[in-house]
């Protein structure tokens, strides 16, 4: 039993500090829940260790993720079984899963969204990612830096990163070589992007748009992309990095100026407001009515099956010319349940999390959906060299993710009511394209109203 | 054995409220697991403060009531809630009328008419309003397309604030079209012949005739109507959510989704307000009723 000797070794050298750690953590229950089991808990297992795994990826994501997990079960037969079960969009899966925690009933691995990090550290519910892989001596040097970066507290890994993404700047080249523009000089920044959207819209003869140059759905998440493009933070204390994070900073004269460039835009008639959807704005592109569009990378493999243009990727526009910063990584990550499960259930999904880490599978991952392979060795792999040198779209966001330093900007900001403060965002994107208010306005506005909540959530954890 | 004298009338009567409560105590006991037990655990909620996955976890009394008094975005939601009652039992009901005192011509094909309209009975809200949010999409749908035509719009249905109430309003009352229009030509059928006929006699027709016979006669169905339109609007969820989520800035959040948003969206876990809230719709709800029965019913003509 080799793997057993090595876990002992890892025992030995960390175990101490470990569980320390964990009793220190939980307070009160099993001492264990926070603590990695060791390997052998699952080799001693009899029968099959089942893994209920609850995810929220639909479409081709859905189609890749259960090709891996099949890939898995079989070559686990008899010994474990992952049951993958859809529960709606992130946001529907986080209500449920606070649902399962309140009955004591969770699931055994859960995916749980970027901006829900906070509140599943706080929730105490999991085994944290570093604690296994100290436990194990299994490296985690391979993982990008930026996507490690951000789930990690305190430099260790709360969970495992799965479906990585960045924001792109997508284009419809057609439109582009229509107006005489070069596909392969795509605006880099907010004023060159504006500038373009102007000259893609195009009207027909009675004067009806046919053509938006530019079209996002009011989300978010562009806005904290964009102010970590420009270096600067979303919530105080280091974006939540040093410490629990008390105050959210996007009401700042940049925050006001990236809304009301939006605003300014729509208001034009050179950008479709389609709404909060992010579903909308996709067929909009799709359809070929926007001709500059800003999503996740993750929607880029359907994005070439669907649409009947040559799709172009091109960076993340910057704010200025000088910006610092770079893009915060989005997606999800594994969260490994501990208290109510085994440590049979604890191993098995810790060896399911490190099969869809390895570079193989998360070259599937890529190349299937889109989505950043998080195990930097994944882009030497046969297949996915293959795949983007026959789809160079997939390189954009790989060089734009090598390009960016990491630092508390690019780490992205980490506050348990992340969900609220998107959501205020987003009305004070509305309020300045509907004239109410002006950006700066409705970004101060929607900062008082969301302190109750901070204040909140910060007291309940303590 | 001496035969037993007849027992006293008393204990009689007991036995009769004995198997009288016998007989009622399935529904007694359906009511208050269903009824009676999620309104007492509401009010509970309503008066908790709720943990990080939103347990209850202190009493705080009557905070989440006094504070929903004194906020401007919950006004704005009663009015929200007002407005989209108004915008669809109105036309609701009225619209259904319409349809069917024409059916009430001597039209061919009346029959195929009158099951056409009441077709939307037939559509779920969720696939309907699927339907709808295709026609309002500001970039490909039909409205704007119909519109560009007469070199009009484009209109933002659901994404401008100005207009997001008025679509979703206008999807509800072509869903409930079908079941009004079903309510009401079964509340015409009712009517005896001989009414209408003497009245055609005496020469009324038309307008004159929907005036004094028909719509009075109707009173009755008219009426459930609009107590029931009136109550489905107030509980309208679905449209609402497959089309504008709330929003444009709040504009189509009416009380019950403002519930739902408390309570699950965004992670909030806020069941605490979103229990006081849900206490204020039932008032609501309660009051609306009882408003109607006090005032529309003495009106109702039941024949």
């Amino acid at each position: 039993m080799k793997k057993s000797a090595r876990a002992l070794a890892a025992l030995l050298v960390s175990g101490l500090a470990l569980t320390a750690c964990s009793s220190g953590g939980s307070g009160g229950g099993a001492s264990g829940d926070a603590a990695a089991p060791a390997a052998s808990a699952l080799d001693q297992a009899s029968g099959t260790t089942t893994v209920e795994f609850w995810h929220s990826m639909t479409g081709k994501n859905a189609e890749a993720l259960t090709a891996l997990v099949t890939e898995f079960n079989a070559a686990h037969q008899g010994k474990i079984e992952v049951k993958p079960v859809f529960q709606g969009s992130y946001d529907d899966l986080i209500a449920k899963y606070k649902a399962s925690v309140q009955q004591k009933a969770t699931p055994a691995l859960v995916q749980v969204y970027d901006i829900g990090t906070r509140f599943m550290i706080d929730s105490k519910q999991t085994v944290p990612t570093q604690a296994f892989a100290d436990r194990d001596g299994y490296s985690l040097d391979d993982l990008q830096p930026n996507i490690r970066n951000y789930y990690s507290v305190d430099g260790k890994l709360a969970s495992m990163p799965f479906n990585s993404s960045v924001p792109l700047l997508y284009l419809n080249t057609d439109a582009f070589r229509e107006v005489g523009l070069d596909p392969a000089q795509p605006p880099a920044t907010l004023a060159e992007l504006g500038d373009l959207a102007k000259r893609l819209t195009k009207k027909d003869g009675s004067g009806q748009t046919v053509r938006y140059g530019f079209g996002a759905a009011v989300y978010g998440w562009f806005v904290e992309e964009l102010l970590a493009e420009s270096g600067s933070l979303y919530c105080d204390n280091g974006n939540g990095r040093t410490g629990k994070a008390a105050k959210v900073s996007f009401d700042t004269a940049k925050g006001a100026e990236v809304v009301q460039w939006w605003a300014d835009l729509v208001k034009g008639g050179y950008a479709a407001n389609t709404g909060r959807q992010t579903t909308d704005a996709q067929a909009a592109f799709k359809a070929g009515t926007v001709a500059m569009h800003l999503e996740s990378t993750g929607v880029l493999r359907g994005y070439t099956e669907a649409a009947k243009f040559t799709v172009g990727t091109a960076p993340f526009p910057k704010t200025a010319a000088g910006d610092q910063g770079g893009p915060v990584i989005g997606g999800a990550s594994l969260w490994i349940s501990g208290p109510g499960h085994s440590d049979a259930q604890k191993r098995a999904s810790w060896e399911f999390e490190k099969f869809l880490a390895s570079p193989e599978q998360q070259a599937a991952w890529h190349t299937g959906t889109g989505y950043f392979p998080v195990n930097t060795k994944a882009l030497d792999v046969a297949a996915d060299k293959q795949w983007v040198a026959k789809y160079p779209q997939f390189q954009t966001a790989i060089d734009q993710l090598a390009a960016t330093k990491p630092t508390p900007a690019t780490a992205g900001c980490l506050l348990g009511v992340m969900p609220q403060a998107r959501k205020g965002v987003e009305t004070a994107i509305e309020q300045t394209v509907s004239g109410s208010k002006t950006a700066q306005q409705a970004l101060a506005d929607a900062a008082k109203e969301l302190q109750p909540a901070i204040d909140g959530y910060n007291a309940s954890v303590g | 054995m001496p035969t037993a004298p007849p027992p006293p009338a008393r204990p009689r009567r007991l036995g009769e409220h004995g198997l009288a409560w016998a007989f009622l105590l399935p529904s007694v006991a359906v009511f208050a697991l269903f009824i009676g037990y999620p309104l007492g655990r509401t009010l509970y909620l309503s008066a908790h403060a709720n943990d990080l996955f939103g347990a209850p976890s202190r009493y705080v009394g009557l905070k989440h009531y006094t504070d929903l008094l004194a906020s401007a975005e919950f006004r704005d939601t009663l009015l929200t809630t007002a407005l989209f009652v108004l915008l669809t039992v109105v036309p609701g009901v009225l619209g259904a009328l319409a349809v069917v005192l024409l059916l009430e011509g001597r039209i061919r094909g009346v029959r195929l008419l009158r099951s056409a309209f009441a077709l939307p009975f037939a559509f779920s809200v969720a696939s309907a309003s699927v339907v709808f949010s295709v026609f309002y999409n500001p970039a490909s749908g039909v409205l704007n397309g119909l519109l560009s035509q007469f070199h009009l719009g484009p209109v933002g249905w659901l994404t401008d604030s100005r207009y997001a109430l008025l679509s979703v309003a206008a999807s509800t009352v072509w869903m409930n079209l079908g079941y009004n229009v079903l309510v009401l030509s079964a509340g015409i059928g009712s009517i005896p012949d001989e009414i209408t006929e003497a009245a055609r006699l005496d020469g009324a027709s038309g307008l004159r005739l929907a005036r004094s016979i028909t719509v009075p006669l109707l009173g009755p169905s008219l009426f459930f109507l609009t107590v029931v339109s009136t109550v489905n609007a107030l509980q309208s969820f679905g449209q609402i959510h497959i089309l504008t989520r709330g929003g444009p800035d709040g504009a189509t959040r009416t009380l019950v989704y403002s519930v739902y948003q408390n309570a699950f969206a965004y992670g909030s876990s806020d069941f605490g307000t979103a229990s006081a809230q849900a206490v204020v719709l039932l008032v609501v709800v309660l009051a609306c009723t009882g408003v109607q029965f006090g005032t529309l019913e003495r009106k109702v003509h039941y024949a």
